[in-house]
């Protein structure tokens, strides 16, 4: 019986529920002892001295700052500007500038207190406003990092001749990702050996490229091991590089003992990425009837100090600004800025849900101006097969918006829902409105990202009949494990019982890329059906398999293969789909093989007396491909869904001089299962011929809508509209107070 | 990093032997009862006692009797009190206020004694050690001025018991006792304006019991305003208990005590509101006065989360809205109120 399309239950569950799972709390090496981190005092300076100060026996603690690091003192990414350890400058609050390890944590803790920065302050940049302005340059020439055009038509000339001009600024905050466990590392390193690090991560081979460049160390001495990981959503895609370092900067220093980082709440909310706070600029031109002239939009991001991700964050953001939508006369500005404040990285959805917000609020602005219902607005714009996105792309797979959106609308009850609030909005303090998004999400790397990547895998039959699915995609709460074994075991034409995906470790695991974008289940999931399909292949020409074959008859096989000719093993190698090519000089082309697309529609109801919102339904429906698991799949839109509404509701990180001074969990709030409403998950399935039994991306998407949908709600019940998330009680009792429309 | 400084834990038996142990440990030694607010407040070294005196063993400290009247030992779980059927239906007003406390694990550990002596707040000292050196310490503890208010020779830091306000409204009693012996007194006595000695409790007494008033022919309810709707303490709450002169909504006011949570220092009683309420039905303008006499007194200082102004304004309709629900139109719609655990559940006047 296939198990793709069916609810297999998580692999790793048991262990996680009976505690059996072991996190890099958990894990110890004899002989072990801990690393703390000493870190930049304010948001910019110069580090004069560094003096260990009275009362601690400094002869025991191993110390290490920049000047031990073997190699090139660089967190090895994409630009390499960012360094492991600060050495005469800091360019953010709560820079790592010094390491100490001692066995005793107590003693550690007051160490640390007795590490004196002397510094001379620098003046900061702290605001997008300020990066732009550059009379501080912090960042190459001008303060910014990256910036991309996408230009189609002319903007200019059909703003003229439109009969209506819209324009609209939207900012959405930074956010926090708040995994259930915090980073962590523990590493072994010396001259000798190498280095070697267990931890908490989403991206083996990323830590593995940074420790290979700062120790100076080839791939075959550098190993990196996944251990249970408690959630990323794209916080341990770059940051566990840095704590690897780290750790395994002390181990080398101290001769080789194993060193464990690993950061409380706090230390993990101020030092490591976010979300990048946005600021995006709308001006529309439509016809009478409602059709879309011109889009013109400016789209910056704030990267903070180093840039990290930055790059491929705005790239996806600028793609995706322009939405679902057809469009003759676009220009999309992207742009990335330098601040002194903790870089920000990858975090669910990458620059799509920033521009997206902004896409889809102003919409919704538009349609008022035009007298046309949201919905309708949509519709008269809505991208068909065949047509061309703002890139160039033209649209290749079954997308059908208008049924996506008919659907919404239908299991939403939208119209009588809208009907019946506009009736019971006359009366009392609660006013509800109805709000809706429509959207799309590029499966996978943006542009020649995958191509660049070729990711492989590797599948291995064992002398026990058994099949070992070799990644170095991570399971990190989202089910890689359960749908890698769904894959091969449909593949292959075999139970799930004898599939195994071992945990990746470089040492034993092929480069399949990094988990982010989407891409594991439709990507690598696709590799691994191919080598499978190729492993089946050898034992049937080996004539080791018989025509029709039970799960028994296979295991027999492959046992039977690796007794006689040695190791079974098949690999696959990524190939773009045909017809995909992207111009990264033009920035033009197939941005992504293929798109998943969504309407999603939100309940908002908001109380006049304490202007809270909150949103009291949520129906999704989306087109993702084939849905592999329809229990993980409408698990990762629930839980999408829900971190977006923190976004959209609750999430503020106040900055302080460039530091969240909100750093702990009683005032970073987050929603409770109080909060979040019921969510209906709709999927409709169009397979997508590239992606692992049609599978599209589906991870990131339910972080895209929710917000705009839900501030259009507000602004449906309100009659104000809320340009900016959060929307707390204080930004829309602003709204409503500069509205003078306070009851 | 967050651990706990040594200490030495005594377990004393009985009421008697707790108050003895808690005289011989002198300055040293702190109550530990469900040890959700002082647990963390210690790892913290906002408070740093070196000897804990557990109350989980005391007998005598969870009565919970139900007649006309009720009387609650100070040592009964906040889940307890929430899974008592005929309590809550007495005393509707305590159970909100109960229901909208932290969350259900912290209830399960949680003590109606602790709630009521839970220690004040304030954003500049429920920090971490770090964060409290790194801006230098306040006088709540161990430094010599208030953040909040730098002129100020007192500390302001913001009475955050969900319970206190409510006991407040009802007018309950409360009985500490010591080696020396018992005194009861008004809950309304046992609180002080004053962030840092918030209780008139000395500091040998244990809190022992509660008694609240007859329940026949009363009127309570407990609002709470904060973001989410668990987890959360207070920004602004209201309790309001009243009798009138009848059955129905629109009788004359007999007695009425007002009393906002988390905006000062210990909860305040809004005597001349509640006077302007007796002798007249609640219609919308006596409401209206009362509810405007009685935000006048709420005057929060920028010390919890959410902007001081929002705060300030909310007072108002909320004393408002609470009072209409009195007057039997039902429970207030507010989004806090459907969070607070009470998500359609009746819970009007009793
Ligand atoms: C995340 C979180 C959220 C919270 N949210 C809320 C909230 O929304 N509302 C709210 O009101 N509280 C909240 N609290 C605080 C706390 O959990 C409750 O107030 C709880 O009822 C305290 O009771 P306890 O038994 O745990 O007190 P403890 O921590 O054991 O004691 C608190 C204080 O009372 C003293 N004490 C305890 N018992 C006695 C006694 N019998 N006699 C004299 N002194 C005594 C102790 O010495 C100590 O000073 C929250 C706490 C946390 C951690
Ligand atoms: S009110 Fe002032 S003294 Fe009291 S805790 Fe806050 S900052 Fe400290």
């Amino acid at each position: 019986m296939p198990l793709v399309g069916t609810p297999v239950p998580r692999l790793e569950a048991p262990d996680k529920v009976t505690g059996a799972a072991c996190y890099v709390d958990d894990f110890a090496l004899p002989g072990m002892i801990y690393g703390v981190t000493v870190r930049s005092p304010g948001p910019r300076g110069r580090i004069r001295r560094i003096r260990l100060g009275d009362g601690i026996p400094w002869e025991e603690i191993t110390v290490v700052t920049a000047r031990d690091i073997p190699g090139d003192n660089v967190v090895a990414l994409i630009n390499d500007d960012q360094p492991c350890l600060a050495a005469e400058v800091y360019n953010h609050a709560e820079e790592a500038v010094v390491l100490l390890a001692h066995r005793d944590r107590a003693l550690l803790e007051r160490a640390r207190r007795q590490v004196h920065l002397d510094v001379e302050p620098l003046p900061p940049v702290l605001t997008i406003d300020d990066a732009l302005a550059a009379r501080e340059v912090i960042w190459g020439t001008d303060n910014i990092i990256k910036s991309y055009l996408v230009e189609q038509g002319d903007v200019e000339a059909a703003l003229r001749e439109a009969d209506l001009v819209v324009q609209g600024e939207y900012e959405t905050g930074a956010q926090e990702h708040l995994y259930i466990e915090p980073n962590g590392m523990v590493a072994v390193a010396t001259p000798e050996d190498g280095v070697t690090v267990w931890g908490s991560l989403q991206c083996p081979y990323y830590v593995q490229k940074a420790l290979m460049r700062l120790f100076r160390l080839p791939p075959e001495r550098t190993r990196v091991v996944q251990l249970e990981t408690g959630g990323g959503f794209g916080g341990k895609e770059d940051y566990p590089s840095m704590i690897a370092a780290h750790a395994a900067l002390l181990s080398w220093k101290a001769g080789g003992v194993p060193v464990k980082i690993v950061y409380d709440r706090t230390e993990d909310m101020l030092a490591t990425t976010k979300r990048h706070p946005s600021r995006t600029r709308h001006r529309t031109g439509l016809r009478r009837d409602g059709t879309l002239v011109a889009l013109d939009i400016d789209f910056v991001i704030d990267g903070g100090a180093y840039s990290t991700l930055s790059q491929v964050v705005l790239s996806r953001g600028t793609i995706h600004a322009a939405g679902p939508y057809r469009c003759d006369n676009v220009r999309i500005r992207g742009r990335a800025v330098a601040t002194n404040t903790p870089p920000r990285g990858a975090f669910r959805g990458f620059g799509a849900p920033q521009s997206l917000f902004a896409l889809e609020r102003h919409l919704d602005v538009v349609a008022r101006a035009a007298g046309l219902p949201p919905e309708e607005l949509r519709r008269r714009n809505f991208i068909r097969r065949g047509e061309r996105l703002a890139v160039g792309q033209q649209v290749r797979d079954g997308v059908d918006l208008p049924a996506l959106l008919e659907r919404a609308l239908q299991v939403s009850g939208w119209t009588e829902r809208k009907n019946r609030f506009r009736q019971e909005n006359q009366r009392g303090t609660i006013r509800r409105g109805l709000g809706l998004s429509c959207f799309l999400h590029g499966t996978g790397f943006t542009g020649s990202g995958e191509s660049h990547l070729a990711s492989t895998v590797a599948l291995e039959g064992t002398a026990e009949g058994r099949v070992r699915v070799l990644t170095s995609s991570t399971e990190i709460g989202q089910g890689t494990n359960t749908i890698f074994s769904q894959i091969a075991a449909d593949a292959l034409g075999v139970g799930g019982e004898i599939i195994e995906v071992p945990r990746p470790d470089t040492a034993a695991v092929p480069d399949s890329g990094p988990t982010v974008a989407s891409r594991t289940c439709t990507i690598v999931g696709k590799l691994i059906e191919t080598a499978a399909l190729s492993l089946r292949q050898q034992l049937l020409e080996e004539g080791l398999l018989p025509l029709p074959y039970t799960t028994g008859d296979f295991q027999a096989a492959c046992a039977a293969y690796v007794r006689q000719r040695g190791a079974l093993r098949a690999t696959a190698r990524y190939q773009p789909p045909p017809g995909i090519h992207w111009d990264e000089v033009r920035f033009r082309g197939d941005a992504y093989g293929a798109y998943s697309w969504a309407v999603y529609v939100a309940q908002v109801r908001v109380d006049l007396c304490t202007y809270q919102a909150q949103v009291e339904e949520f129906w999704t429906v989306q087109e993702v491909g084939r849905v592999v698991n329809p229990t993980l799949a409408a698990g990762q839109i629930e839980g999408g869904v829900a971190q977006a509404i923190g976004w959209a509701l609750y999430e503020h990180v106040a900055w302080q001089e460039g530091r969240m001074a909100n750093c702990r969990m009683t005032d970073y709030i987050i929603p409770t299962t109080m909060d979040i409403p019921p969510i209906h998950v709709w999927f409709e399935e169009a397979p997508y011929p590239y992606g692992a039994f049609g599978a599209k991306g589906l991870g990131e998407l339910p972080m895209d809508g929710p917000a705009p949908a839900i501030l259009n709600a507000i602004h449906d019940a309100l009659g104000v509209s809320i340009c900016r998330v959060p929307a707390t009680p204080e930004v829309i009792y602003d709204a409503l107070s500069r509205e003078e429309a306070l009851v | 990093m967050m651990r706990l400084p040594r200490l030495r834990y005594v377990a004393p038996r009985t009421i008697r032997e707790a108050a003895a142990a808690l005289a011989d440990a002198g300055p040293e030694g702190a109550l530990l009862a469900g040890g959700t607010d002082l647990l963390p407040n210690m790892k913290r070294r906002q408070q740093v006692p070196r000897i804990l005196i557990g109350l989980r063993g005391v007998q005598g400290l969870r009565v919970r009797e139900l007649g006309e009247a009720a009387r609650l030992g100070a040592g009964l779980t906040l889940s307890e009190m929430l899974r008592d059927a005929a309590l809550c239906a007495a005393y509707p007003g305590l159970r909100r206020a109960v229901a909208s406390i932290s969350t259900p694990p912290l209830r399960n550990m949680g003590t109606l004694g602790g709630n009521l002596c839970l220690d004040t707040r304030c954003n500049y000292y429920n920090q971490s050690l770090e964060w409290r050196k790194a801006i230098d310490f306040c006088l709540k503890k161990d430094g010599t001025i208030c953040w909040v208010a730098p002129a100020s020779p007192r500390c302001w830091a913001v009475s955050s018991s969900d319970m206190a306000p409510l006991m407040v409204a009802l007018g309950a009693r409360v009985t500490l006792q010591s080696a020396q012996g018992e005194r009861e007194l008004a809950a309304e006595a046992l609180y002080v304006d004053d962030g840092i000695a918030y209780l008139s409790r000395r500091p040998d007494e244990v809190l022992t019991d509660v008694v609240l008033p007859p329940h026949a022919g009363l009127r309570c309810t407990y609002l709470k305003l904060r973001r989410r709707g668990a987890f959360d303490f207070p920004v602004l709450s209201v309790a309001a208990a009243l009798r009138l002169d009848g059955d129905h909504g629109d009788a004359p006011v007999r007695e009425a005590r007002l009393v906002l949570g988390a905006v000062g220092s210990h909860p305040v009683l809004a005597a001349e509101a509640g006077a302007l309420l007796v002798g007249r039905p609640l219609s919308e303008e006596a409401i209206r006065e009362a509810a405007e006499a009685a935000a006048r007194l709420a005057k929060p200082l920028d010390n919890t989360d959410y902007a001081l102004g929002w705060r300030k304004r909310m007072a108002g309709p909320l004393i408002a809205a609470a009072l209409r629900e009195l007057r039997g139109d039902g429970p207030p719609p507010h989004g806090e109120l459907a969070r607070a655990g009470v998500r359609g559940r009746p819970s009007g006047a009793c």
